[in-house]
């Protein structure tokens, strides 16, 4: 292995990663407040993805209002989500709450990705990028600023949310019913109205990583479900609702796919991914960063 | 109950008087089949300390957790300045200044002593004056400042009593409902947080407080109620209840 590789796949590693932590940082946000996995999260990254091709290519505007255009639609779509799929089975007993959103929220996905079918039609759309050139970091190893500034703006939403959640009175309030929902609740948080706002902020982050996903591959209705996967590996193998967890996993597993695609190409990347993922989670099956019951937003 | 307005028979339910900031009728709550709460009656005159004693598993925890909306109630009612409000949601009861400090404290383990505080003053109007009440909390209560930036799981049984007293001083109280604050404290510790409630109720805050035994209430209490099975079988003035032998030893074992 040559230099330039190792730097080829370091810079892959920091903009997947980032990418990744994005999409799957929301997934984590919702695991940690409302106990579920929510299936829907894919959808909002095909969504995005559609967004992006809407505003940049069919509308030719600027990637800003991309960004800004994902963030509302997808909060919005995430918001109704919760509310048609999570909200009435809430406080009911009798039924795995876990296993019954799971698959709700995947019912609400399908109608996603068929609605797109049906208005897009099935065939790839090309994003073709937007922000031209790039910087000459090592002898041939190209970062282009369309990379540079997903992986930055990435960086910057997953910082924003950190500080949202540690020094803002709704931030807390997320951290406040993910820690001890009784306690929450007797301090006046809304929890009914705290849900659906949690999970729209957790799909609008998905959706602009759909917009970056989409215009580093294709829009298309399908565009989600990789991702979708991803994002639960990430989640699951970063220890359940923890947002360092999530983080550290994203980047290791962009690290693993961008080496195996480097040395052996992109054919055996996510065979040697997944076949890795399966070893670390029988020698450690609570996640690099997780313990039972103890990761906690 | 004197002057509890359910005197007259078949009368419509008068709201509690000016005088009574919380009043509870014939109480039924618990979990499952089970009923742990049963027909109790409950007036909190307003700025007074009312405490409620009795054995565990009597009743008064839960009591406290159907009052302030964590646990439904399978019947009965409860008025809190005039409004009914049993059935309606603990978020809802918080936004009328009702203050809950239960029993094992329930911080937010994975927040630091100050989050804690601060998420005490989340309703909007207590938000905006979240720094004068961190001022506030931190005089009253020793050892908080110190302890500002720890996480609420590494601290001792003690330290964590006092910041669940001091999350419940962070917003105006119409009530405040304290929870055993004795439980499983070393005597210095119980010293610490029963000097706080007594600050409290120099303030003039109405307070309704659940302990075991008259132990600690001595200073604080204006009337006591004794608990057992679920209703309240005694009422009286501090003096005359810890006098009375068989209070103390039919319902409390020894003193």
């Amino acid at each position: 292995m040559h230099l330039t590789d190792v730097i080829g796949i370091l810079v892959e590693t920091v903009v997947l990663g980032s990418i990744y932590g994005l999409v799957a940082i929301g997934m984590t946000l919702i695991y940690g407040t409302l106990r579920i996995l929510d299936m829907s999260q894919g959808s909002m990254v095909m969504v995005g993805s559609f967004v992006g091709w809407g505003v940049l290519v069919v509308a030719g505007w600027s990637p800003a209002l991309a960004i800004l255009f994902a963030f509302a639609i997808t909060f919005a779509l995430g918001t109704f989500t919760e509310l048609i799929s999570v909200q009435p089975l809430m406080g009911r007993r009798g039924f795995d709450f876990e296993m019954v959103t799971f698959i709700t929220t995947f019912a609400v996905a399908i109608v996603f990705a068929n609605v797109a079918l049906q208005v897009f039609g099935p065939f790839q759309k090309n994003v073709s990028p937007v922000v031209s050139g790039g910087i000459d970091i090592y002898r041939g190893v190209d970062l282009s600023y369309q990379n540079l500034t997903m992986a930055l703006v990435s960086i910057g939403l997953m910082a924003a949310l950190g500080l949202f959640l540690a020094r803002t009175r709704w931030g807390l309030a997320i951290r406040a019913v993910a820690q001890d929902l009784d306690a929450a609740r007797l301090m006046g948080v809304p929890v009914m109205r705290l849900y659906p706002l949690t999970m729209g902020l957790a799909s609008a982050l998905a959706g602009i990583g759909g917009v970056f996903l989409g215009a580093k591959f294709f829009a298309y209705p399908g565009a989600g479900d990789l991702p979708l996967l991803e994002a639960l590996i990430v989640v699951i193998f970063g220890g359940l609702g923890s947002l360092p967890g999530t983080l550290y996993a994203a980047y290791t597993i962009g690290l693993i796919q961008a080496t195996a695609e480097v040395l052996v190409g992109t054919t055996w990347s996510l065979p040697i991914l997944y076949g890795i993922i399966l070893l670390i989670l029988i020698v450690r099956p609570h996640g690099l960063k997780g313990r039972p019951e103890e990761a906690r937003l | 109950m004197n002057g509890a307005p359910r005197a007259v028979a078949g009368a419509e339910p008068v709201p509690a008087g000016r005088d009574a900031i919380l009043e509870v009728r014939d109480l039924w709550s618990g979990y499952g089949d089970t009923m742990v709460v049963r027909g109790l009656d409950l007036r909190v005159p307003a700025g007074q300390t009312v405490v409620i004693i009795g054995p565990n598993g009597h009743g008064k925890t839960t009591l406290l957790r159907t009052i302030s909306g964590l646990v439904k109630r399978r019947r009965g009612e409860v008025w809190l300045a005039g409004e009914r409000v049993d059935g309606r949601s603990a978020e809802y009861l918080a936004t009328l200044g009702m203050v809950h400090i239960p029993q094992g404290d329930l911080l937010f383990p994975d927040m630091t002593v100050e989050e804690n505080l601060l998420m005490g003053a989340f309703l909007p109007r207590s938000w905006r004056k979240r720094h004068a009440a961190l001022e506030h909390v931190y005089g009253l209560i020793p050892g908080l400042r110190e302890r500002a930036g720890q996480r609420a799981r590494t601290l001792s049984g003690g330290e964590r009593r006092l910041v669940g007293l001091g999350r419940g001083l962070m917003r105006e109280a119409s009530i405040l409902l304290i929870d055993e604050p004795s439980l499983g404290l070393a005597p210095v510790a119980i010293e610490r947080v029963y000097a706080a409630i007594r600050d409290i109720h120099a303030q003039g805050t109405t307070i309704l407080l659940v302990e075991e035994n008259f132990t600690h209430i001595g200073d604080v209490a204006d009337i006591v109620h004794v608990v057992e099975m679920g209703s309240i079988v005694r009422t009286g003035p501090l003096e005359e209840l810890s006098r009375d032998q068989t209070v103390v030893q039919t319902y409390l074992g020894t003193l």
